[in-house]
């Protein structure tokens, strides 16, 4: 038997995708990192995946889990000859009104989920640029954020419970419906880890109850320092919106072309407020928010006079890495964080890498949560372009870090960031990651090469346990 | 190799034995991570049971320990890094969660730690995995764990996280330190994530707690004691009046906690949030008790005998009932934290590889970890 064979023993023909042609697009993700997916398997039943472990374990092939491919940091990309598992036939929702929770596969995509809660009065607060396509199995392993992050937090704080398999082919519970399970807490390490711990095939997630009144102001302003001081200027005000979204200019001109959101194109910055609440704290708030704008010399400021105009909005900034691909035809995103107080410094420099490197830069970021995601638009087929491309993107970490900030808020670190890892880890605290990493899996059978870089595992346990000493 | 009486006689930072604390043979408060690498080392070579020691308050939780060395985090009690306008900040593990708190105040912040925490430490709380009351508004204290630095089992010094307040970077050490009763590490700093004190606040007594829970919008808390409940508002003034009319009852200004239960027995009763009136049901007449309404834990002064029932009930609703204080015979006749997780193994081996000797209050944690 072969373990493509014994797969279709279990899955059935169609299932178990084995051809060139076929496989092909589960190779890659969203980013600019390619892998080859030598075998693809789509499994319905955490029994099935299970069972799939069970045989790559026998087999010692490698699994990489995947839901829409929507990653950005080569996450989902095979790095050795192994399985892809596809999780999106997994996509049950089980809404529990009572305790405004839902327990859901993980290829349910994002904003299905929200769309199915909404008559009942909630949402999934974790709101990705790319909602509309990844899938919630994917939100957990990177942790995902989104706009609405920065009051409401990322996934791990919507996640209460994970049904996983392990790598002993195990099917194990982590967390619970009532808070603080007793223990170690194990669903908020598997969240955020990138499918190096194990499958998950279902998920308890928190719902969020949508707000009474909402109102989204849009502000614009002559410089990107104006626009960083009002982000600063709100929050030190004691306002914690419910976003807080920064464009810069080349961003903006590229969305208006694209979907005529109505950002003003002649401002240097455009920044998006929204605040949500009772009637009474959203207009508190939001008068606020048009003050400390005001301060700062806004050149704009406009309440969204309805929900279209506030879709509209919304739809322009969610829009923004589609608009790039009428500038030019490839872009390589980035994603990093560096504190709040640090933004125009960061911004500085990093727009002083794009004119050393001669690469168009443009910005549009979570500016609440110090959020960055710097996109390079550029075309691979020009020569040398994408080593330029590549170094620019290490300089630009590089200085994040330098500011005390750190490599990924919401993409996490896959095969892309990986070896950058050193910039902010020691080998201490590599080795204490890479300990958490054998615990789960010793053989490194799901996601091998990912996170951390090689090596990491570098201190030896130099005393033996005593006997007895496992009270 | 040195005798354990020398190598005990040589821990650094030796101190008189602490009130509250078990007997031990030598109580050490170091005042820097170098001197508990140390006293962790010698404490891995000669097998030292090591008892972690913040402000005590939290010590009811878990399996007894009978500690051949007390550590106490007494002396690392430095506040390293306040970023107001980042919202976050960075102390050392023995800060008082009072003294953050009274501190934060005076920049109109709040690290939404225990209302009432006496003599609890920033470090403990965040080891015993403790939450305040305003975990229904801001979530509980582990979402605001940003960075930890722990000192392992092994003697150490490790940090995961960053000082940041959106974070995906490796694995998540804070979360996975939350709550591990040290048996990881000694939690030795903490980056916390902080949020604006409202501008108003106010507290409503309620005669109806699921009435007023399902009026208020996001309350700080709805927490039920005694047949009535205190709505905890906070927000722009209008918006708190506004609130404190709609619910109806007395309004108090500012925020009055319940104060602590009464009585030597308590145990935290943890249920999905839509089980809680069951739960008070049970309790109510029988026992004192403190209710968090659209959270899920309850807690009850009281039950000294047989609680095996309740138990059975609330793990079969996808909870627990947990001893957090009660004295040590009781320990001996009911295990504090009942059934262990499903996935106790996975635990274990994670304990074993940042504690292998295992030193650091071993037993603690369910299932005898």
């Amino acid at each position: 038997m072969t373990l493509t064979a014994e797969l279709r023993d279990i899955l059935g023909h169609d299932r178990v995708l084995s051809e060139p042609l076929e496989r092909w697009v589960y190779g890659i993700d969203s980013g600019v990192v390619r892998g080859d997916a030598e075998l693809v398997a789509f499994p319905e039943t955490t029994a099935e995946v299970a069972s799939i472990v069970g045989l790559a374990r026998h087999y010692r092939t490698p699994i990489v889990a995947r839901g829409a491919g929507t990653g950005l940091a080569g996450g989902a990309v095979p790095t050795q000859p192994g399985l892809v598992v596809v999780l999106t036939k997994m996509n049950s929702v089980e809404i529990d009104e009572e305790n405004a929770t839902a327990w859901v596969g993980p290829g349910v995509i994002n904003l299905d989920l929200s769309k199915q809660t909404e008559p009942l009065g909630y949402h999934f607060a974790p709101d990705p640029s790319s909602q509309s396509a990844c899938t919630i199995g994917g939100n957990i392993a990177n942790n995902s954020g989104g706009p609405h992050c920065l009051a409401e937090g990322s996934t791990v704080s919507h996640v209460l419970a994970l049904e996983m398999v392990t790598a002993d082919g195990d099917v194990v519970m982590l967390g619970g419906p009532a808070p603080d399970p007793v223990g170690l807490d194990l669903r908020g390490v598997v969240v955020g880890s990138e499918g190096t711990l194990g499958i998950i095939t279902k998920a308890l997630v928190r719902l969020t109850p949508n707000p009474p009144d909402v109102r989204t102001l849009l502000t614009a302003f002559a410089s990107v320092e104006d626009a960083a001081a009002t982000v600063s200027g709100i929050i030190a005000r004691g306002v914690v919106p419910a976003a807080l979204e920064m464009m810069d200019q080349r961003m903006t001109q590229a969305v208006e072309r694209f979907v005529s959101a109505g950002f003003p194109t002649d401002a240097a910055a455009v920044l998006l407020a929204e605040v949500t609440g009772l009637s009474a704290a959203v207009e508190a708030e939001a008068a606020i928010v048009e003050e400390v704008a005001g301060q700062n010399n806004a050149t704009t400021i406009r309440v969204a006079a309805d929900e279209a105009e506030r879709a509209r909005l919304w739809l322009g900034r969610k829009s923004a890495f589609g608009a790039v691909a009428q500038a030019a035809p490839d872009y390589y995103l980035h994603d990093t964080v560096v504190p709040r107080t640090k933004l125009v410094e960061t911004m500085t420099r990093v727009y002083e890498i794009a004119d050393r490197y001669g690469i168009m830069m443009l910005n549009v970021f979570h500016a609440g949560d110090g959020n960055l995601h710097p996109l390079m638009a550029f075309d691979s087929e020009e020569e040398g372009m994408l080593d330029r491309v590549k170094e620019a993107a290490r300089e630009l970490v590089e200085i994040c870090v330098d500011v005390g900030g750190s490599l990924s808020g919401e993409h996490g670190i896959g095969i892309e960031k990986r070896d950058l890892m050193k910039l902010v880890f020691n080998e201490a605290d590599l080795d204490a990651q890479a300990r958490v990493r054998e615990s789960f899996d010793p053989d490194e059978m799901f996601n091998p090469d990912k996170i951390l870089p090689a090596g990491s595992r570098c201190f030896d346990l130099g005393r033996p346990p005593l006997e007895g000493m496992w009270v | 190799m040195t005798s354990v009486r020398s190598a005990l006689d040589g821990l650094p930072g030796q101190v008189d034995p602490i009130d509250g604390a078990p007997d031990a043979d030598a109580t050490v408060a170091p005042s820097s991570f170098e001197e508990i690498e140390a006293v962790l080392d010698a404490a891995s070579e000669h097998h030292l049971r090591t008892l972690i020691w913040g402000g005590g308050s939290h010590q009811g939780y878990g399996g007894r320990l009978d500690p051949v060395v007390v550590l106490s985090t007494a002396n690392l009690n430095r506040f390293v890094d306040f970023q107001p306008e980042d919202l976050t900040v960075t102390v050392e593990a023995g800060v008082l969660v009072e003294d953050l708190e009274a501190h934060l105040e005076q920049h109109g912040l709040t690290a939404a730690l225990p209302e009432t925490p006496g003599t609890a430490t920033v470090g403990g709380v965040v080891a015993a995995g403790i939450s305040g009351w305003r975990r229904a508004r801001y979530g509980p204290t582990r979402e605001r764990l940003l960075e930890v630095t722990l000192i392992t089992g092994d003697g150490r010094k490790v940090r995961g996280g960053g000082r940041v307040v959106k974070n995906v970077t490796g694995f998540d050490l804070p979360r996975l330190a939350t709550g591990s009763f040290g048996s990881l590490g000694l939690i030795g700093q903490v980056c916390l994530k902080l949020w604006p004190l409202p501008p108003a606040k106010a507290t409503v007594m309620a005669s109806d707690g699921d009435a007023a829970l399902a009026t208020a919008f996001r309350p700080q808390a709805v927490v039920e004691m005694g047949g009535s409940a205190r709505v905890f508002l906070g927000g722009t003034p209008e918006e708190v009046e506004g609130q404190a009319s709609a619910i109806g009852g007395e309004v108090v200004d500012g925020w009055n906690w319940p104060g602590e239960l009464a009585g030597e027995v308590q145990w935290s009763l943890r249920v999905p949030p839509s089980k809680v009136r069951t739960a008070i049901n049970e309790v109510n007449a029988k026992y004192e008790y403190q209710a968090a309404l659209g959270v899920g834990e309850i807690l009850i002064g009281g039950p000294d005998g047989d609680v095996q029932a309740l138990r059975t009930w609330a793990e079969s609703v996808g909870g627990a009932l947990v001893l957090v204080a009660g004295p040590a015979e009781l320990y001996e006749r009911i295990d504090p934290w009942g059934t262990p997780p499903p996935a106790l193994s996975l635990q274990k081996r994670i304990v074993q590889r940042f504690d292998p000797v295992r030193i650091l209050n071993p037993g603690r944690l369910p299932g005898g970890l």
